[in-house]
């Protein structure tokens, strides 16, 4: 369903291959760097997993090795919301993770020692000090932690925006316009071909299609190991500003997301979001295009973890619930960086965390296809990146 | 790997009541009480739910006083007796009932999750037929969010239940487009409620008339009572006209109407004031409730006629998911007739797929192709406007729970917003407590502005909760243990 004016051009500096706020934050950052980005999206740009996001923007509780690369990717939503006049709902509200029981204690107060080790504002909170900052959280906790640094964007408007200033910096941007296949020669990735049978030739291809990079590559004999794994979120009806002052979180396991978790915040709107996971869904690959309900234990536990935490929300009106579909590497960190073919490059495996690290993944990559320093990340930070991200540390060859 | 969290249980008093029956139904207008005669006719146990207090539907809506001038009328006397054959044969009926939830198990029975005051309800069920009906298209025009300015439908579901009054002070106007005008206009005269001016469209001439009725003439005494109706409530009729602006500052104060011209565009050097007006009720039509068909999952088409996104049926009344018929409204628009053949067409396929005996009813079959032909012919002489009927000023309103303006919608889509969800994640409108039910229309007809077609643009399938449900009932319900496939 192609109905823009213009036709993609049939040669560009750089493809980028999916339109959510990954493939939007490289488009902004190629195009700063002159690398003439073409971004072509399959349905709507932000439509997919990035719509679906919580998006929270924070370093606290994502683990020591990531910290300055964290550290970094805050500091660069932080100044884009003040340079362009914040249209994007950046709120520095702090982030609570509560703490339930002995072993969640053990965990937060790991947490903020690192943490405040390297510099971090954070620190534990007793009850009391907690009902300060939180006075609807009246529920039975021992303590919880506080990263008062922690931020939220709206993760549509956040979307909208970098669309908007990739295409101001010169990025091309392509919307209900599928990728059929990666063109190849010579052993080279040489571009893509559309659905509609255009071929549109670049130097350099980006796969930023999160749990669907996997489906373009493969024809072209390069293995992707994403996997999908099903989130989902719960929506209450709006509620008086300041009924949940900060994102509110389970202390993080050492397990990670696997091992469940629990987000409450208040949306600027006024509408309260919810969700506890106790197991993950695994879900086939399937699943990423016929999107499910929400499962029931999903919503019990998410409704029970509210209601327990915030007792005076139990009489709250359920209002919408969602189903997105995060791309999970077999670490749980990010791939970006080059794939084996020459020309073929990678920035997908949000592990459900995408949104916080999209404008710093974006500024590392334009740096490593541009070469030119100035557009990438500082050089301390290029070779953390480097190391925690690159895409061979899998093998992703096929026979 | 710690131990997961603790699964709290907040109030395990609330645990949902499970019903179980052959075939539910939901929706009880026309084409619900119909589907349900014939299911329970077959032998099969049968649950009808309605939202309203009352089986009925907008076109039987049951008056809620004795007196009522509406209780003897036709309409309503055929839902009462229908209701009443229903409960003898021992259909369960619940009303005030809503359905938040729905899923289809492996084993291919169904589940409705309900919400019936205060409480849950969770049906097993071999069957569904989704007789949904349809809802109001409002679309927007200057000053439409100002007090005093309902729906046409909402003006006569107050009319006919008696539970409202419309605004006591000031003039009365009607109007939009489509005949459904006409029956809003007979029970003003039949609520002996005073109806000042007509608004209407398009008025077909003679030769379209006498087509419509030489091919359907036995629908010309309705059509003829109809019009003596709207006669003797001696509203004044603008023909070739619509409503291009509410005027007041608080709430509606006076209604600016102007003549179309052969473009169909409102020449504004004629427009003229009507002034002193109460209550302006406006319908630019209906379209049909999808949102438990979508759910499901079943297959939807879009087409102008049938009221927009339509769930697609074959002659059984069997949607493209097995086990799930539709009927009525849902499958596009065609008023209670269509809604009752196929009810009962859907009711007997229902029960039949369940292996009871019950033989397609041919003679309905030919019925319901006839009634659908002079529902698509009076769609063909009153034609649903699909763009905005008039150019709104940017600031005006298209989603009143978001505040959402014109010009909000127009700049997402300049953005690169092609589709009714993206305008949606970009702008807010239709996240609000109405969920796109009230805004939908008008942010489909800017999408046409904008050259998106109303199929490329799309329709949100809908997900929990159908409905906004408190959430002490959407965990009973879904703690039941039924939603494990």
């Amino acid at each position: 369903m192609q109905r823009q004016q213009v036709q993609p051009p049939g040669e560009a500096g750089v493809i980028i291959l999916g339109g959510g706020v990954i493939g939007l934050s490289l488009a902004l950052a190629l195009a700063e760097a002159g690398l003439r980005p073409l971004l072509i999206e399959a349905r709507s740009f932000g439509g997919a997993v990035t719509a679906g996001s919580l998006a929270g923007i924070g370093v606290h509780m994502h683990g020591m090795a990531e910290f300055h690369l964290m550290t970094e990717a805050c500091r660069l939503w932080r100044d884009l919301a003040a340079k362009v006049g914040n249209p994007f709902e950046y709120n520095p509200q702090g982030q609570i993770g509560f703490i339930l029981d002995q072993e969640g204690m053990e965990s937060g107060e790991a947490w903020v020692a690192e943490e405040s080790a390297l510099g971090a504002p954070c620190r534990l909170l007793t009850p009391a000090q907690l009902r300060e900052i939180e006075p609807g959280l009246t529920g039975p906790v021992l303590g919880a932690t506080w990263a008062p640094d922690s931020a939220t964007v709206n993760p549509f408007f956040a979307a909208r925006t970098l669309l908007r200033l990739a295409r101001e910096a010169g990025a091309l941007a392509f919307e209900h316009c599928p990728a059929a296949a990666l063109l190849s020669q010579g052993g080279r990735i040489t571009g893509v071909r559309l659905a509609n049978g255009q071929e549109i030739r670049a130097d350099h291809t980006i796969l930023a299609a999160g749990p669907w990079s996997q489906e373009i590559a493969a024809p072209a004999g390069v293995m992707v190991p994403l996997r999908p794994r099903q989130a989902q979120c719960l929506v209450g009806l709006r509620q008086p500003p300041g009924t949940i002052r900060h994102v509110v979180s389970a202390v993080e396991r050492r397990g990670g997301v696997d091992a469940g978790y629990t987000q409450i915040q208040q949306s600027v709107n006024g509408q309260i979001l919810f969700n506890t996971v106790i197991t993950p869904v695994d879900s086939g690959a399937a699943g990423r295009d016929r999107i499910n309900e929400v499962p029931a234990s999903f919503v019990t536990s998410s409704i029970d973890m509210l209601v327990r935490l915030f007792p005076a929300l139990a009489d709250l009106v359920l209002l919408r619930s969602w189903v997105r579909f995060e791309a999970v590497s077999p670490d749980a960190r990010f791939m970006a960086g080059r794939l084996a073919p020459e020309g073929l490059w990678i920035c997908a495996g949000d592990n459900g965390s995408g949104y916080c690290r999209a404008l710093m993944l974006g500024r590392y990559l334009a740096g490593e296809i541009s070469g030119n320093s100035r557009a990438g990340l500082a050089p301390d930070l290029v070779a953390q990146a480097r190391a925690l991200y690159a895409p061979a540390r899998f093998s992703q060859q096929a026979a | 790997m710690s131990e997961p969290q603790t699964h709290f249980r907040t109030d395990e008093g609330a645990v949902a009541q499970i019903l179980d029956c052959d075939i539910a139904i939901v929706g009880a207008g026309p084409a619900g009480l119909a589907a349900g005669e014939a299911a329970a006719g077959t032998g099969a146990r049968v649950i009808l739910l309605d939202t309203f207090a009352a089986p009925g539907g907008q076109y039987s809506m049951q008056p809620t006083q004795g007196d009522s001038p509406f209780t003897d009328t036709p309409a309503v006397r055929l839902a009462r007796e229908a209701t009443a054959r229903l409960a003898a044969r021992g259909v369960q009926i619940l009303t005030r009932a809503e359905v938040f939830h729905a899923a289809k198990r492996q084993d291919g029975s169904f589940r409705l999750a309900v919400s019936q005051q205060g409480a849950a309800r969770v049906i097993r069920a071999g069957a569904v037929i989704a007789a949904t009906g349809a809802m109001e298209r409002p679309l927007p025009f200057p000053g439409w969010t100002l007090p005093g300015v309902i729906g046409a439908g909402a003006a006569q579901r107050l009319l006919k239940t008696g539970t409202g009054s419309l605004g006591p002070q000031g003039k009365t106007v009607l109007a939009g487009s489509g005949p459904f005008l006409f029956a809003v206009a007979q029970t003003f005269a039949k609520a002996g409620a005073p109806l000042d001016h007509l608004v209407e469209m398009r008025r077909p001439g003679v030769r379209e008339a006498l087509g419509l009725f030489l091919a359907h003439p036995s629908r010309l005494p309705e059509a003829l009572r109809l019009m003596a109706d709207l006669k003797a409530s001696r509203a004044r009729r603008h023909s070739g006209h619509m409503v291009t602006r509410a005027l007041g500052t608080t709430c509606l104060e006076a209604v600016e109407i102007a003549p179309l011209g052969p473009d169909g565009q409102p020449g504004m050097a004629a427009a003229r004031v009507l002034d002193g007006v109460g209550t302006l009720a406006i319908g630019y039509g209906f379209q049909p409730v999808v949102d438990l068909t979508t759910q499901l999952g079943a297959d939807h088409g879009h087409d102008p006629a049938l009221g927009g996104f339509y769930c697609q049926t074959g002659a059984d009344g069997g949607t493209s998911l097995a086990g799930l018929y539709a009927a009525g409204e849902t499958c596009g628009l065609g008023g209670a007739n269509p809604a009752r053949l196929s009810g009962r067409i859907a009711g007997l396929s229902a029960a039949r797929g369940l292996g009871f005996a019950a033989a397609p009813d041919e003679t309905a079959i030919k019925a319901l192709r006839r009634a659908r032909d002079f529902a698509a012919r009076l769609a063909a002489l009153w034609p649903a406007p699909q763009r905005l009927p008039l150019s709104l000023p940017p600031d005006e309103l298209i989603c009143r729970c978001e505040d959402v303006r014109v010009t909000d919608i127009r700049a997402a889509i300049q953005d690169g917003a092609r589709e009714a969800m993206a305008v949606k994640l970009w702008t807010r409108a239709g996240m609000g407590p109405c969920q796109g039910r009230i805004c939908g229309a008008g942010l489909s007809a800017v999408l046409e502005e904008a050259g998106v077609t109303a199929i490329a643009a799309g329709y949100n399938r809908a997900h929990l909760p159908l409905r906004p449900t408190p959430i002490g009932i959407v965990r009973a319900a879904m703690a039941s243990g039924e939603w494990d496939i």
